[in-house]
């Protein structure tokens, strides 16, 4: 980051190289006469082309393909492109091997946020530049924080065989199902992690977050039976509804005037919000009975909707229910009858969307007769967030404008770090904007 | 006693990527901490606000080039690296965005977005080494933990890291899997790709699909005779090794020989970078495989 | 009845139903039942936890790079052939723990691994794997050093055994004359009938099983299903592979033009190597601390068809594919004999079903080696008196540099074991954390000193050269084969060396010097690249000023030297043996330096009278374990750590100086 640039009465900011979150992002911000005249997240990670990539291939390869957006989030990208791909040729997968995804998800929830929680968003709240220089400090902290992110690790390890683009994930199930007594080595830290978790909502609840209240459009899957992972029916907080498969039905990606980068908008043009925040607001009845009670005893529910900055308790709050889940279906788990369902692939469309540890990640592919892709599109939730992320800027910065400038900086840092941005995933699908000086 | 001195310096770059090999450190659970009384490390930006242009003792270099910024950035890194280590497949073989190189890239940026004109990439996306000297490599996609404790293990006592050259083949059968291809589960690209990842994907009931890249001496030309002589396409064969090494020879050739082109979409789609049930390794085809008795 | 099979033992039947009992018995001592059964689509060698996890109605289909389950409507549980896993997995390992080392300070120690063999059953083990076992026994357990991991698994194994009762295309065992009849090795031998088991007893411990097993005496008609369909096997496999005069006929055929065809399909992946049950080759592995304090070595398989195996610091000894096949078959059907007295090949056909492109053995043998004879080689060299395995911690005293690369260190406080080498032996120096490396000791320096002069070629010899005195590192004993001084007594000597090749020879002019009237004329030889390059050179000062020693140092222009001697830069040693007066009809000759230096100075002194016989020279392998277990340092018919590395020219025969080898 670079030094505030004041000329009478205009600032200027500008972060080059966002720092804690995934990919290489930058904000700049033009206040002149004390209104904000841009606010802008910048994206300079280099274009992948993942679009143009998965055209020509396999359904199969195509999960092998997309996983590879992200490594942090790995599974969303397998999940949303094998449902889709599921739901176009009429496969339903064993109630178990169903199981084993939201295991293998809540897993991969447990891994992200456990990261954002602790190593990337906790040091903005407790001073530090990193969690290795936090943990000179708060050693424990940072060790509960390793401990909740290896369990959720090792259950991706365990069913995928690595926690960074695990290999196991496959249209129609698994390549391999483990067995119960592979599972086993879980129960320990999966009953840790239940504790870890309600413990981290404990200390989250302890940090002072700056004041800032506003009420966003809340958007995320919600389903019949359960905390929205897999699937659902996407709903908003304004009482939006549609079909996993409708999400174009609901939103559309706008070329904007002014900047060169694709956002998500509501077909009436509204910004909107995906995540943690957006699923305990709308979700919060579907909770694991244990995260739901934590969720009440913090009374943080109302500060979580309205203050961006308690995203981090949204977190910990899904930390509880993700590590509650999985120690749910350890416990409860039997080997599927069959571990992969066989299948033909069909022409069409095929559409799907899960819920990403960020949000809503949405995807569609057009399937050729030969089963091959002819087109895709994928929406993930970073670049549906960018709208939010720089109307929460525009509107918070004129209250940081008094700080010195470094201050100011790390709030606005801080502030953008709330949505843990994946800007690896956001890349491959923003207009992605070149500055010429 | 490392030749690096006291507490060398650490930098951990990313180029074009999808962050999961810098992850790897970060997901370290057990020897993070650990080593960070070992190494600073200096810059790291996914994992900390404060940063460093150099110089730096040893450089992790993350992803491949593919933007003017990033051809003259690797540049400005070696000038400021004693050692350059590059992580990944992106950064080793050009990983799976390397597919863009067979593709026109004008074309492929209007497929993509709304106005290429203001995407500025290269035209194609190239392993570092094609732009400076590399010190030390490790493949995968991702890396393996490992093999990157391994390193720094090894950089940090001043020994030769234990990086093995053979084929996956080695760990597989120490592992004890079954073979997936002779067993009839699928084409499996174990036989030609370096081994790391503790042989994965055939002890998960699938084939190889080389993310660690071509090992020496690694004969694609006649594992493409036994397919092809099994009953599989040409194409469909091809398109094995347009995978996340693509662009790393022998593959690279292969692609193109037997019409794999990426983007195009050539082949029966019966088989992959998961080999489908339709190839079955079998019968001899003139030119690599003698009938008995010839 | 059963003479097909073992005629000393009298048959019994167990009913199919009380098979249960046997797997019972012999879990009674916690033993854990290692048998086939079935997973990923192939039948395996596994735990197994009792019959009903025993591959019942299931067969397999093979053929080379094929393999493929069957099932059949009876329930008969050993109908089938050899799968992947040998039992080689169980007895040796893919990965074992074999020792600990840590390093305090500036001081090593070394310890054993934590380990205790587990106690084993193996169910269903075929005729060609017990010749299998007995072919590994001999590598591992015959001598002169042993594998004591693989001792202990092995000698508490309780072998059941059964008949083939049918076999694949690929089988061979008839030809390698290994099976498919039990023959010895087993404690209990089982022949599948439809109604049950043929059992009989092939030890003590076998014995003592039936007592307690509810049998009857197998009937006629039992003993003759049972000679029937063993015999019906035989028919089945013929001899696909004739292999009178094999060995020879292999090894006459070193160029064949075949050995670069077949590279052209081999993918040199391993996988014959590794589902071979006699393959024995490894590497160790080494796990340890951030700090490389404490360290745990383990062994794991290796093979010859891996880039690095043959590996060292200047070059690859086998770089080519075609050399690492011809390597492999070569072993497997002839030099093994010359070895181990035996073939290393018992005909069980997995690398030929497990070859992922189908290359078929007996078909490159009987393409490569038709039916002409070779000679016969010369015998196998001395034996060497036997060190203990174990690394000890020994103290560095003193340290000097010889060369800009090159520095000697002196050790003190050996045992008389470790004291008592012979000139041209060397020591394997390791320390916690880097792979031992091969010295050879520079001098003795009785009662309990050696010097090892250490050139900094990699990361192991830098950090050895980096010790300052007091330091410790730990050794092992002296090893290999050395120079022969007294086949040179009342003879004349010559020695040929370079650049750091004069450390290994500077014991033997110790010691003909030390007795300098027990030897006719010394002359020595020694090049280098630049003066500053040649090693001890106050000693090659004093040796120049002698005149009962002949010293010719050659060195390449550019570089003075104060060496006194005559002879100076711009000509090689060969020259100037080429232009020498003497004549070597009586004379012994020493050579030690890269493999084309000893040829062209062989070439040299046979110019001089001196025959291949007279000539002794070193070879350069890599050496994994110094000891002739892991396979590393194999060239042709030899180990070079365990059979030289000092070898009389005539005994390498037409292997020495050849590429690939």
């Amino acid at each position: 980051m670079h030094g505030a640039e004041t000329r009478a009465g205009d600032y200027h900011f500008e972060v080059e190289g966002i720092a804690r979150v995934e990919g290489e992002g930058s904000l700049k911000l033009r206040i002149s006469d004390g209104e904000v005249r841009e606010a802008r997240l910048s994206i300079f990670e280099a274009p992948r082309y993942f679009e143009r990539l998965v055209v020509g291939r396999t359904p199969n390869e195509v999960l092998d393909i997309v996983t590879r957006i992200c490594g942090i989030c790995p599974i969303a990208y397998q999940f949303g492109a094998a449902q889709a791909f599921e739901d176009l040729f009429g496969v339903t997968v064993d109630p178990q091997v169903r199981a084993l995804r939201r295991l293998l998800y809540a897993g991969e929830w447990i891994e992200s946020h456990a990261l954002h929680v602790y190593m990337l968003h906790a040091p903005d709240f407790l001073g530090y530049d990193s969690a290795i220089s936090m943990a000179r400090d708060h050693r424990a902290l940072v060790e509960q924080g390793l401990a909740l992110k290896r369990t959720g690790n090792e259950i991706m390890r365990i069913l995928g065989g690595r926690p960074i683009h695990p290999v196991s994930v496959r249209v129609g199930g698994f390549s391999r199902v483990p067995r119960p007594a592979d599972l086993e080595p879980l129960r320990k830290p999966l009953e840790a992690a239940v504790t870890q978790s309600l413990e981290t909502l404990k200390v989250v609840a302890g940090l002072d977050a700056p004041v800032f209240e506003r009420e966003p459009l809340y958007v995320s899957l919600r389903h019949d039976a359960e905390y929205p992972m897999l699937g659902g029916r996407i709903v908003s907080s304004d009482g939006m509804d549609a079909p996993v498969q409708g999400w174009r039905d609901l939103f559309a990606e706008q070329h904007l005037e002014g900047t060169n980068a694709l956002h998500a908008r509501t077909h009436d043009g509204r910004v909107y919000q995906l995540g943690p925040a957006a699923r305990v607001t709308l979700c919060a009845d579907q909770l694991h009975p244990l995260a739901k009670e934590a969720l009440a005893a913090s009374g943080l529910a109302g500060a979580i909707r309205r203050n961006p900055y308690w995203s981090i308790a949204a977190r910990a709050v899904e930390l509880i229910h993700a590590a509650a889940e999985a120690r749910d279906i350890v416990e409860a788990y039997r080997p599927p009858v069959r571990g992969l369902e066989p299948w033909t692939a069909r022409p069409g469309v095929a559409a799907w969307g899960t819920e990403a540890p960020r949000g809503l990640c949405w995807h569609r592919y057009e399937v050729d007769e030969r089963g091959l892709v002819s087109a895709c599109q994928i929406v993930p939730p970073t670049s549906q967030n960018q709208g939010a992320i720089e109307r929460d800027l525009a509107e918070f910065a004129p209250s940081v404008l008094d700080l010195p400038h470094a201050e100011a900086t790390v709030r606005l840092e801080q502030l953008i770090r709330s949505y843990d941005p994946c800007i690896s995933c956001a890349t491959h699908f923003l207009r992605l904007e070149v500055e010429r000086d | 006693m490392g030749a690096l001195g006291p507490k060398p310096r650490i930098g951990v770059i990313k180029m074009a990527s999808c962050d999961g090999c810098q992850l790897t450190l970060l997901d370290l659970e057990d020897e993070l901490l650990e080593l960070t009384e070992r190494f600073q490390i200096v810059e790291f930006a996914e994992a900390s606000s404060s940063r460093s242009t150099g110089p730096f003792d040893i450089c992790l270099v993350e992803g491949s080039i593919s933007t003017p910024e990033q051809a003259e950035q690797i540049q400005e890194l070696r000038r400021q690296s004693k050692l350059l280590v590059t992580i990944g497949a992106c950064a080793t073989a050009g990983g799976i965005q390397a597919l863009r190189n067979w593709q026109d890239h004008d074309e492929v940026r209007a497929a993509v977005y709304a106005h290429p004109e203001f995407i500025e990439s290269l035209a194609t996306a190239t392993p570092i080494r094609d732009h400076v000297a590399v010190d030390a490599e490790l493949r995968g996609c991702p890396i393996d933990a490992g093999q990157l404790v391994e390193l720094l293990t090894a950089l940090n006592i001043g020994r030769r890291p234990w990086l093995p050259d053979e084929a996956v083949c080695m760990e597989c059968k120490r592992r004890g899997t079954v073979c997936v291809m002779v067993s009839g589960r699928g084409a499996c690209l174990g036989p030609l790709t370096q081994t790391g990842c503790t042989a994965l994907c055939p002890a998960y009931d699938r084939g190889c699909f080389a993310c660690f890249g071509p090992r020496e001496n690694a004969n694609a030309a006649s594992l493409t005779c036994w397919l092809v002589g099994g009953g599989a396409a040409p194409a469909d064969v091809g398109r094995l090794f347009a995978g996340f090494t693509a662009y790393a020879e022998p593959f690279r050739s292969l692609v193109t020989e037997l019409g794999a082109t990426p983007g195009a979409t050539n082949g029966t789609g019966s088989a992959g970078i998961v080999g489908a049930p339709s190839i079955r390794s079998g019968a001899r085809i003139a030119g690599c495989m003698r009938e008995p008795g010839d | 009845m059963l003479s097909l099979h073992a005629a000393s033992s009298p048959a019994f039947f167990l009913a199919r139903a009380d098979l249960g009992r046997l797997l019972d018995l012999l879990r009674e001592d916690g033993r854990r039942l290692i048998g086939p059964t079935v997973r990923d689509d192939a039948i395996v060698c596994d735990e197994i936890r009792g019959v009903a996890d025993l591959p019942a109605g299931r067969g397999d289909r093979q053929a080379p790079g094929r393999y493929a389950l069957t099932e059949r409507a009876d329930e008969r549980l050993f109908d089938f052939v050899v799968g992947p896993t040998s039992w080689k997995r169980f007895t040796y390992p893919p990965r074992v723990p074999i020792g600990r080392a840590r390093r305090e300070g500036g001081a090593v120690s070394f310890g054993p691994p934590e380990t205790d063999a587990p106690l084993l059953a193996f169910i269903g083990v075929r005729a060609c794997e017990l010749a299998a076992l007995g072919v590994q026994d001999r590598v591992l357990l015959g001598g002169p050093y042993t594998d004591e991991d693989y001792r202990a698994r092995r000698q508490t194994a309780i072998v059941v055994a059964v008949q083939c009762a049918t076999a694949a295309p690929t089988c061979f065992c008839t030809s390698m004359d290994s099976g498919p009849e039990v023959r010895g090795g087993h404690d209990l031998a089982l022949t599948e009938l439809d109604a049950g088991f043929i059992l009989e007893s092939g030890s003590p411990t076998g014995t003592a099983l039936l007592e307690r097993l509810p049998v009857t005496a197998a009937t006629v008609d039992q003993a003759v299903a049972a000679a029937q369909q063993t015999a019906a096997v035989r028919a089945r496999i013929g001899d696909p592979l004739p292999t009178a005069g094999l060995h020879d006929r292999l090894l006459a055929k070193l160029d064949s033009p075949r050995w670069a065809e077949v590279a052209e399909r081999c993918l040199s992946c391993a996988n014959c190597t590794l589902v071979c049950p006699t393959c024995f080759c490894s590497s160790i592995e080494r796990v340890g601390d951030l700090d490389g304090r404490d360290a745990e070595s383990r062994r794991i398989w290796d093979s010859c068809f891996n880039p690095g195996f043959a590996k060292v610091a200047g070059g690859n000894f086998r770089a080519r594919v075609q050399d690492r096949y011809r390597q492999w078959l070569t072993h497997k059907f002839a030099t093994w004999w010359d070895q181990f007295g035996s073939s290393g090949c018992v005909g069980c056909g997995r690398c030929i079903t497990w070859c992922p492109v189908g290359i078929d053995v007996r078909e490159e043998l009987l393409a490569i080696a038709p039916a002409v004879p070779a000679p016969p080689l010369p015998a196998a060299v001395e034996d060497v008196p036997v060190v203990p395995q174990e690394y000890v911690p020994t103290r560095v005293v003193d340290k000097r540099q010889e060369t800009g690369d090159t520095w000697t260190l002196t050790l003190a406080g050996l045992d008389d074991v470790h004291a008592a080498g012979r000139p041209g032996q060397f020591l394997m120096v390791a320390l916690p954390a880097f792979p031992p490396a091969a010295i050879s000791v520079s001098r003795y320096l009785p009662p309990d000193g050696v010097c090892l002069t250490i050139r900094s070629a990699g990361p192991a010899t830098t950090a050895l050269v980096g010790l300052e005195p007091g330091a410790e590192v730990g050794i092992r004993g002296p090893v290999g084969v050395g120079w022969p001084v007294d086949v040179a007594a009342g003879r004349d000597i010559v020695v040929v060396t370079g650049g750091s090749g004069l450390a290994p020879l500077r014991p033997l002019i110790d010691a003909v010097l030390a007795d300098r009237a027990r030897f006719g004329e010394f002359h020595l030889y020694y090049g280098a690249r630049t003066a500053a390059d040649m090693l001890f050179r106050d000693e090659l000062e004093a040796w120049a000023a002698r005149d009962d020693l002949d010293l010719v140092c050659r060195w390449l222009p550019g570089r003075g030297a104060s060496v006194t001697t005559s002879g100076g830069a711009a000509r090689s040693t060969v020259s100037a043996i080429h232009q020498a007066t003497w004549d070597g009809s009586n004379a012994v000759a020493f050579v030690c330096g890269p493999e084309r230096m000893m040829e062209a100075t062989a070439t040299a002194l046979a110019g001089k009278a001196i025959t291949p016989d007279r000539v002794y020279v070193t070879m350069e392998r890599h050496m994994e374990c110094g000891i002739g277990l892991c396979g590393h340092c194999q060239m042709g018919r030899f180990f070079v750590c365990k059979d030289g590395p000092v070898f009389q020219l005539s005994h390498l025969g037409d292997t020495f100086g050849r590429e690939g080898i």
